[in-house]
């Protein structure tokens, strides 16, 4: 069976590195890709986990071939189009061109060639192969509200943050973490992180015992301060400027006409601007935009300017759709598998729990992950300025 | 796809083709020779070269393709199966890789599947052909207990094997039995039967072959046959054709009274003598007790009141003592 999780020194040493293109660029395409797959799939009204399915697809297909060699925006579509399948939301081929078309400029959509469906097929086949017909991915959602089910406080709070982390998950698409951390660690370091910058402290769980000093030993044993701190740096790298915009126009020639604007306004904290307007309005208790005074420390302008070339834009509610006890607005695809509500009874166990929860030799053992570049803990509020990733 | 393309985009594009060119040539397995022809496709034996030559078992399928690609129905087939290997169920054949062939030159409508199983010598057809004499009460009764442990696990699942049978059933060199030959109903059904191939009609149970609907407690029958074979080494049912499986069955079990009997079956009741029930016990003579009993509690015509699966692996055939 294909394993699916890489070192750093693995996702430095790509195909497409290995193919003259820098990492840096790299980060981008595939930020870029993943990107492109959710605002698709969010105009074609595809639930979160069709989209987060595909954007996985996408993630590993770069790990076996170049930028160069393929396209990102034409396989951005086959992975969207796979998952929808894989996922039993399928959409027509045709479909999501169109919609893509609609998304791209001309000259990115020329990378579609003449007949784009066939290219399409083509490339379904090269996917597939090249993902080895793992088709079933897990993602952190899941994991997530699972996780906050245990957990004891504030109501309020924790739908706060619970929503929060909701948002980072969707951002972390835009990361490699799924290529790094199985879906269970990812859902703790961002509940970690929405923890943190939302002011829930978990002091109490359910099913704590002796043995536990965080509320997460009890779903992935060993996992690190230093690990946590790692993946939340990584999700808010995507909230800070690049250190050099220069060079990155390499490989896949087309460079969007449309010209960003080098200085846009800064934006907010990455989780409130994240944060969806029209969720925020449909929920009784919003995580806003500037709702909360405390979520943005007056300093965050200096630190949350997006990147000149690809300000992230609002989230599309679909995606943002918090796990909350409130019932979501009626359009909101539910999710197949475990209960939307945050309270809700948990799904049956079965008789036959997953090997890999918790595990028993399932998660790579830390120590020979090389040692975690030292890094400061997480301060309460945005995190004090720090090279963008990776270290050189 | 076309050469032309390469003319208004970007020349990186036409690399497609020679990938996919690619992919279709890149050797990882040597065919060695057919293991068997199933009624969906072909089954090789193979040496994985990827592998230092690890031999495996190669299964063979063809899939139609749609207008929009490979089929939904494939792709969660293929899905689930991947996602159970995560389970490493010890009564289930190992998942090594999927791969595909690339479109068969002949029919481009159509996707030749590999399915790369983990290969096991024999299977419990010929292992028990090649018994020198009765098996053994406890290998008896630990086979019995391998088989019901991956057909709940297929279960716990939700997937229904549809057609357990001795041949599907593989036999490891510890004596450990193995299911195999499962989870692709829907690729098949789209598909490609080999109207030839005689399927075998003894592990039915009387829901299949009178065409009501079915769930899980089809294979709980298949597996009562074949644990009486294990006993006796030959078939329980041994039926020639659809109708005379079903006088076997009810000349077994006895014909089920009329409010057992299922509505919208074109066969009635009555179109069968009403043969009287069958003392098990003069079928499977020298049988322990408690093996009789689970096995009459397997072979009950109405699917509901049948033992699941799990049913069966709590009975005390098995719990009595400790299986070894």
């Amino acid at each position: 069976m294909p394993y699916w999780y890489y070192d750093k020194k693995d996702l430095q040493n790509t195909p497409s590195f290995r193919d003259g293109i820098l990492n840096e660029t790299e980060n981008r395409y595939r930020k870029e890709g993943a990107r492109f797959i959710i605002d698709t799939g969010s105009k074609m009204d595809l639930g979160y986990n069709t989209v987060a399915t595909g954007v996985v697809y996408f993630h590993r297909f770069y790990m076996f071939h170049s930028f160069r060699t393929f396209p990102r925006y034409i396989t951005a579509c086959c992975c969207l189009f796979l998952a929808g399948k894989v996922e039993e939301t399928p959409k027509k081929c045709k479909d999501i061109i169109k919609v893509a078309k609609s998304l791209l400029t001309e000259q990115k959509f020329n990378t579609f060639g003449d007949d784009p469906k066939e290219e399409v097929m083509t490339l379904e086949r090269i996917l597939l192969q090249t993902i080895k017909f793992d088709l079933q991915v897990e993602h952190p959602y899941g994991y997530l509200l699972k996780y906050a089910k245990c957990l004891k406080g504030e109501k309020v709070k924790l739908q706060k943050m619970v929503q929060m982390a909701w948002t980072f998950v969707n951002d972390s698409l835009c990361t490699t973490l799924c290529l790094q951390w199985e879906p269970e660690v990812i859902a703790v370091a961002l509940m970690f992180l929405a923890g943190k910058l939302s002011k829930f402290e978990v002091v109490d769980w359910n099913g704590r015992t002796s043995k536990h000093n965080a509320w997460w030993d009890m779903f992935v044993e060993d996992i690190s301060m230093d690990l946590l701190e790692d993946i939340c740096h990584q999700v808010l790298d995507l909230y800070s400027p690049p250190t050099q915009l220069s060079g990155a126009e390499s490989p896949p020639p087309q460079l969007g006409n449309k010209t960003v604007p080098k200085n846009e306004k800064p934006s907010v904290t990455p989780p409130t601007s994240a944060s969806p307007v029209t969720v925020a309005k449909a929920v009784v208790t919003p995580v806003k935009n500037g709702s909360d005074a405390k979520l943005e420390p007056p300093k965050i302008d200096m630190r949350f300017t997006y990147p000149g070339y690809a300000p992230i834009p609002p989230y599309p509610s679909i995606y943002s759709a918090p796990p909350p006890a409130i019932p979501p607005p009626t359009r909101l695809p539910l999710p197949p598998g475990p209960p939307l509500s945050l309270y809700a009874e948990p799904p049956p166990s079965t008789r036959f729990p997953p090997v890999n929860v918790p595990p028993p030799n399932y998660f790579p053992p830390m120590p020979t992950r090389g040692p975690m570049p030292p890094r400061g803990p997480i301060p309460p509020g945005p995190p004090p300025p720090r090279p963008y990733y990776p270290p050189p | 796809m076309s050469g032309s393309s390469s003319s208004t985009s970007p020349p990186t594009l036409a690399s497609i083709n020679d990938v996919s060119a690619l992919f279709q040539t890149a050797k990882k397995y040597e065919e060695l020779n057919v293991i068997g022809t199933g009624a969906y496709g072909t089954v090789y034996k193979a040496r994985d070269l990827h592998n230092g030559g690890q031999i495996v078992a190669m299964k063979k399928v063809k899939v139609a393709l749609t207008e929009d690609g490979i089929p939904l129905s494939t792709l969660r087939e293929i899905a689930l199966l991947r996602q159970l290997e995560a389970y490493r169920h010890p009564n289930i054949v190992r998942l090594l890789d999927v791969c595909h062939g690339g479109q068969s030159l002949e029919r481009e409508s159509q996707l030749v599947l590999f399915l790369v199983f983990e290969h096991v010598e024999q299977d419990l057809e010929s292992y028990l052909k090649r018994a020198p004499g009765p098996l053994s009460e406890n290998r008896i009764r630990s086979m019995s207990y391998d088989i019901l442990s991956g057909t709940d696990f297929l279960h716990s699942h939700r997937i229904v094997h549809r057609d357990l049978k001795p041949h599907n059933l593989l036999v490891t060199s510890s004596g450990r039995v193995k299911l195999a030959d499962f989870g692709l109903a829907k690729t098949y059904d789209t598909d490609m039967k080999l109207t030839s191939v005689v399927v075998t009609l003894w592990y039915r149970p009387p829901e299949v072959l009178l065409g009501v609907s079915y769930n899980t407690a089809v294979d709980v029958w298949s597996c009562a046959c074949v644990l009486a074979q294990l006993h006796t080494r030959t078939p329980l049912l041994p039926g020639s054709c659809d109708s005379e499986q079903l006088h076997c069955i009810f000349r077994l079990i006895g014909r089920p009274p009329r409010h057992e009997w299922p509505e919208n079956v074109s066969i009635m009741a009555d179109s069968f003598p009403d043969y009287p029930p069958q003392d098990l016990a003069n079928v499977l003579p020298r049988i322990h007790p408690q093996a009789l009993d689970l096995i009459k509690g397997m072979l009950v015509f109405d699917p509901a009141k049948r033992l699941t699966a799990l049913d069966c692996l709590e009975h005390p055939y098995f719990t009595d003592e400790p299986l070894t």
